[in-house]
């Protein structure tokens, strides 16, 4: 089945799906489309609910046979049951739970944490007239907030906070061992999607972090990811940000 | 002694979750009843179980499972019985778009409705020390914000009326996927069904004018097939508080627009 994938440069959640797409060895269309800039509301498929609605906010949308998917750790759950290559998840049903809860922790405090602090640092630039076709009114509210530099205090410092946590959380689980869940996984590269632009943007979350920094070194190592990055056509991939997920509004 | 045992308030959103999986894979458990009403989630016993004090959490043999939506995946995989997630991995993928689109998106509207109208409500009663001590003894300082506010009556006027607006914009989605096919997110009843009912299953109660046979008769039709299977029964039967009670309005043959009050 023909596959495209509309992705934008080689950060965040395009970083997952591209990643993917290389460790399984898929073969697919590949279009790249200005993610910080809005582009992908102009997509013939902008308005389906599972793109217009995705909670990830601005991410890459996979197409196959007509259906247009959204949400990268789950597109990645996909190529990992369609592709040829080694395992995306562990087979032991308990290991595969907690990659999927390490994943939700991810998606739920760590990417929205990333995606604010990377859009204070270095903003989008969007097409007032791509913003107009936004279908989601809360993700509009945050282009909105973001295109008018309103950055609260203190959702900055809970974001560097929340960088910080994740940081320790991963520091501790690679103790003994390469990869977090064990073998390498979705896991791995879902942490590292929304951490590597925070290593210059929250420097002390990372301070003598050797583990961490090694695994981030041992992951850009990595055949399918050297080929992910080289598709970079900003001098530094991990500074290029579009709002991603809302913070937790209730508890 | 079951090989599992589930720690679980009610059946009704996170906690239901998976005490309806397990029920309809036909898994024995023991069922360890927390009264979040009570605080019984931040008290040493079960933090010893889950340090986070969030309800459900799940012991299997020396395993332990937190994160409700993951633990229904685990069960599925893990039990033998009927399959809740489709062999097709588009499907699987819908399934879990549908379920977070749920657990982080519109279930926390719901929630915040529900904690204003029933959680508050039942609580504010008790003595207002014991209230205070009950909240330090929160382990996450996001639980705690949503008890003060539960507690204290705080929410604001303006992340209501935006909660309101998020269950409305979610009804829409919901009746329109339900016009598409037979279950939420494919053709076999899945684990984003049993997800959805738990936030969904007193519709025409909580939101009358937003809800019945009239104006969605697809979320009718869905939430009135779910509560006829026999794991579903089962379940709310566990149920003990007049909030899961209301599910019996699916008992109507027809809910109307002369429904609302």
């Amino acid at each position: 089945m023909s596959m495209t994938l509309y992705h934008g440069e080689p950060n965040g959640p395009s970083f997952t799906v591209l990643a993917a797409l290389f460790e399984k060895g898929i073969q697919a269309e590949l279009v790249r489309i200005g993610l910080a800039e809005g582009a992908r509301h102009e997509l013939s498929c902008a308005q389906q609910a599972e793109v217009a609605m995705s909670v990830e906010g601005e991410g890459p949308v996979l197409v196959v046979g007509g259906e247009a998917m959204a949400d990268s750790v789950f597109i990645a759950c996909y190529l990992d049951d369609v592709g040829p290559g080694a395992p995306l998840r562990p087979a032991n049903p308990y290991a595969r739970w907690e990659t999927m809860s390490w994943c939700r922790q991810m998606i739920e405090r760590t990417a929205p944490a990333a995606a604010l602090l990377g859009c204070h640092a270095h903003p989008p630039k969007p097409s007032p007239a791509l913003l107009a076709k936004i279908g989601s009114v809360d993700l509009r509210a945050r282009w909105e907030m973001i295109g008018a530099g309103v950055f609260a205090e203190d959702k900055l410092a809970d974001s560097k906070a929340k960088v910080a946590a994740a940081v320790e959380k991963i520091e501790a689980k690679l103790a003994g061992r390469d990869w977090l869940m064990g073998e390498f996984s979705i896991a791995d590269l879902e942490s590292y999607a929304w951490l590597a632009g925070m290593v210059k943007v929250v420097p002390e979350g990372f301070a003598g972090k050797r583990l961490t920094v090694s695994w981030m070194e041992r992951l850009r190592g990595r055949p399918a990811v050297r080929k992910v990055l080289a598709l970079a056509r900003v001098a530094d991939p991990a500074a290029y940000w579009a709002p991603g997920p809302e913070i937790n509004r209730w508890g | 002694m079951s090989e599992v045992t589930l720690y679980h308030w009610e059946p009704n959103a996170n906690s239901g979750k998976p005490m309806l999986a397990l029920m309809e894979k036909g898994v024995p458990f023991d069922s360890h009843y927390l009264d979040l009403l009570n605080f019984d989630q931040h008290k040493p016993d079960y933090l010893s179980i889950n340090p986070q004090g969030t309800i459900p959490a799940m012991k299997h043999g020396n395993l332990v499972l937190t994160e409700s939506t993951a633990m229904m995946e685990y069960v599925d995989e893990t039990f033998p019985g009927p399959k809740l997630m489709p062999d097709d991995p588009l499907d699987r993928w819908r399934i879990r778009w549908w379920m977070k689109f749920m657990d982080q998106w519109l279930a926390p509207s719901f929630s915040m409705i529900g904690w204003k109208v029933f959680v508050g409500p039942a609580v504010q009663s008790k003595d207002p020390e014991e209230l205070k001590a009950a909240i330090e003894r929160i382990p996450l300082p996001e639980r705690r914000v949503a008890w003060r506010k539960a507690i204290y009556g705080l929410f604001a006027e303006d992340e209501m009326k935006e909660s309101q607006r998020r269950v409305a914009v979610g009804i829409r989605m919901l009746e329109e996927a339900l016009s598409k096919r037979a279950w939420l997110a494919s053709n076999q009843y899945s684990l984003a069904d049993a997800n959805g009912f738990n936030l969904a299953y007193a519709l025409p109660l909580s939101q009358p004018s937003l809800s019945n046979d009239e104006l969605t008769p697809n979320i009718l039709r869905w939430l009135r097939a779910i509560y006829a299977r026999p794991a579903t029964k089962a379940c709310w039967a566990l149920g003990r508080t007049s909030m899961v009670k209301r599910v019996t309005i699916l008992e109507q043959p027809h809910i109307g627009r002369e429904h609302v009050a």
